[in-house]
């Protein structure tokens, strides 16, 4: 009996080490979040690296919601937990993140495997990925603001291209919403991301840029300037003056709501991401073969401009399988995936050379149309407080599109909150 | 020490031990956070009160503050009022009560985010049912943007919330109510007195600790809403329905832990001195021993 024991111990002793040791050469995680399409195509892509290298890989699945996602992330990291090792961040969280840091540089493994930053979009990696010459994320997935319009009914009412300043979008939109309007009383001429959260700052910016202005200047939050009234009190029009976007811009407005009104018929022009693209010309969308997209329209004598959106790639600082990590983000970042995410997902590659590919461009001709719009991309502030920048800014900017305030007084209180937002931030010693 | 004492200790032990880790620990926690600079992109520094100073100045913070007491005053009172209207109703002997208790019931069963969802689409400016009404039975010609004021999207918040949880506070009095002896009842009917006079002299004394009882729960959870306005309102039109724990938590998602914990003690401080003053006017304690 007592032997029987002691053979039990021993077994136990021996099961115990030998997870033990298991776990010094324990998996990595590679948290992804996204639609549940998404995330199971990815598990598959990571499933067959994992098969065909021998790293031990698991997928954690994160919710589809965005701040949930990084609500996760930021909990493990500032507990400076080993998982997860790899993540995707949103543009706007790398700022935090570095300043934080949380955030493995590539450099050295970049120099290891003798690779260069080359075949991603420049100015991408130079605007959010950067940081004191060191890279510290690339790009999985870009995504910019784009113009989507209704190549049957700008036809239908004699109107040859699609406008290429806001003035000319009025006119179009006025016009053809007056007419439609007999027959669908709820066809709106310009629908947009207006409602109170993180889009409101995409539409902002890309009507502030396109008149010469926009969030920042010289490095410094720079919101009470006469371009960017004028383009604000613009915004405001749209929906009161020239009513040609609907009242509910300003509450319900955020990418779906603006996707589904565009795609049911009831809209002329459409702001939104290029993901609304393969949703409009999916088979059961009333509006499929009828949709064009181009940049968005400027104001007269300036430049379009579209808000750099898109999911970039990082490793922990705290990962303790580094090498694997990087080899998983390399896998991610190679032609190779990036063509696959493109071409099964959508999801518009990180790389320029993508675009290029003869059979990319001939299943998804649109994205040659994209790339131009991703060289001119601009991007919101890259600071490591940006979330109480861009909430103020909310704030401020809807509560002008539902005309409770004048779009100078809104600015110019918006600029005196950020500065105080600014100064609470300032490094002390 | 006696030994029953220590005894006594002893069984209490696990209870106190729970309550400690598991409330006293985050409570202290979140205070002494709350005194720090703790933002996960600068050095953690002991700032004493500068926190609450920076709240004190903050204008969007007492937005916040001003509309999650307007929220609770006026949902709450809502809640309790319908709430004994229900459970009155429901205490008769009438045909089908069982069903009508059930059916009652069941928007508390339904979870704050999904509830909030369905309330979401209601008021949707273009397919809501209710814009549906609203133009259908020729209110108005063109359909109204609920959410898009801030008067509107407070009614819709509070109209949601009454929804929800009028059916809590109705079992908590059907409770007190079924615990009212009949006889009393019926002896204050032969005194001759009115159904109005009957309520308020006999029913409304004897269920007054249950009533406490909802109130305070009611209040504690209305100060702490979240879900409700994070799904239907997400805080606009222009932070107009911005709750305090709302607020906090957009600084924690941003790693100013500090801020957001000086935020959440004063939600705390706020559930406790509203506790404190239901339970002192309530007379909870007399009421109950």
């Amino acid at each position: 009996m007592v032997k029987q024991l002691g053979n039990l111990l021993v077994a136990i002793i021996v099961a115990v080490t030998l997870i033990g040791c298991g776990k010094g050469k324990r998996e990595l995680t590679f948290w992804v979040g996204g639609a549940p399409d998404e995330v199971d195509y990815l598990e598959s892509l990571i499933n067959h690296f994992s098969d065909s290298t021998g790293i031990k890989i698991r997928v954690v699945r994160q919710p589809t919601d965005s701040d949930q996602r990084r609500q996760e992330l930021v909990i493990s990291l500032q507990a400076k937990q080993p998982d997860p090792d790899v993540f995707l961040m949103d543009v706007i969280w790398i700022g935090q993140f570095q300043a934080s840091g949380w955030l493995e540089p590539f450099d050295t493994y970049l120099a290891k495997d003798s690779m260069t930053t080359e075949p991603f979009f420049q100015r991408v990696v130079d605007l959010v990925d950067v940081y004191d010459d060191s890279v510290y994320a690339l790009p999985v997935y870009v995504d910019g603001g784009l113009l989507y319009y209704r190549t049957d009914l700008l036809n239908k009412y004699g109107f040859a291209t699609p406008p290429k300043t806001w003035g000319k979008l009025v006119d179009y939109a006025e016009k053809v919403q007056k007419a439609e309007r007999q027959n669908d009383p709820e066809f709106d001429g310009f629908v947009w991301e207006g409602a109170q959260y993180e889009g409101l700052v995409c539409t902002f910016l890309e009507f502030t840029a396109s008149n010469g202005g926009g969030i920042e200047e010289n490095g410094l939050i720079a919101l009470d300037r006469p371009q960017n009234i004028e383009a604000l009190r613009f915004m405001q029009d749209l929906i009161h003056r020239y009513k040609v976007s609907p009242p509910n811009t300003y509450t319900e407005m955020k990418e779906e709501e603006v996707r589904r009104t565009f795609q049911r018929g009831d809209a002329l022009f459409e702001r939104n991401w290029p993901y609304a693209w393969k949703l409009h010309e999916a088979d059961d969308s009333p509006v499929k073969g009828e949709v064009g997209i181009s940049a968005l329209p400027h104001f007269e004598n300036h430049e379009s401009a579209s808000t750099l959106g898109g999911w970039h790639i990082g490793m922990s600082k705290y990962s303790d399988v580094k090498n694997e990590a990087w080899q998983v983000i390399r896998y991610m970042l190679s032609y190779g995936t990036q063509k696959k995410l493109v071409l099964n997902l959508g999801w518009n590659p990180g790389r320029r050379d993508l675009y290029d590919d003869p059979e990319v461009l001939k299943q998804l001709p649109h994205l040659a149309k994209l790339r131009d719009v991703f060289l001119h991309a601009v991007a919101r502030p890259n600071l490591p407080y940006y979330t109480q920048v861009s909430a103020v800014i909310q704030r401020y900017v809807n509560n002008c599109l539902a005309a409770k305030i004048d779009p100078a007084d809104a600015l110019r209180q918006a600029q005196k909150e950020i500065d105080r937002v600014t100064a609470d931030y300032q490094p002390q010693e | 020490m006696r030994r029953e004492t220590i005894q006594a200790y002893l069984f209490n032990a696990p209870l106190i031990a729970f309550a400690g880790v598991l409330i006293l620990v985050p409570v202290v926690g979140t205070l002494v956070t709350s005194l720090q600079r703790d933002i996960t992109f600068a050095a953690n520094k002991f700032i004493w009160f500068d926190n609450y100073v920076r709240l004190v100045s903050d204008p969007h913070f007492w937005q916040s503050v001003w509309f999650t007491l307007l929220f609770v005053a006026v949902s709450v009172t809502l809640e309790i009022v319908l709430g004994m209207v229900f459970a009155l109703v429901l205490n008769e002997t009438l045909p089908g009560r069982g069903l009508l208790r059930v059916a009652v019931l069941i928007p508390w069963a339904i979870p704050i985010a999904v509830s909030a969802r369905v309330w979401e689409l209601i008021y949707n400016y273009n397919f809501g049912v209710l814009n549906y009404l609203f133009t259908g039975l020729g209110f108005s010609g063109s359909p109204v943007n609920w959410l898009g004021s801030s008067a509107g999207a407070f009614t819709a918040i509070v109209i949601a919330d009454v929804w929800k949880t009028t059916p809590f506070v109705t079992i908590i009095l059907l409770a007190g109510l079924s615990a009212v002896p009949e006889d009393v009842q019926k002896q204050a009917m032969v005194d001759g007195t009115s159904a109005f006079q009957r309520f308020f002299r006999v029913t409304l004394p004897l269920v007054k600790p249950v009533l406490v009882v909802a109130l305070l729960f009611r209040t504690i959870d209305a100060i702490r809403i979240f879900d409700l306005v994070y799904v239907l309102t997400g805080g606009g039109p222009g932070g107009a329905t911005t709750s305090l724990s709302l607020y906090a938590y957009r600084f924690y998602l941003s790693g100013d832990f500090g801020y957001g914990s000086a935020v959440s003690v004063v939600v705390f401080l706020l559930a406790f001195v509203l506790a404190l003053i239901y339970v002192r006017v309530g007379r909870f304690t007399e009421a109950v021993t």
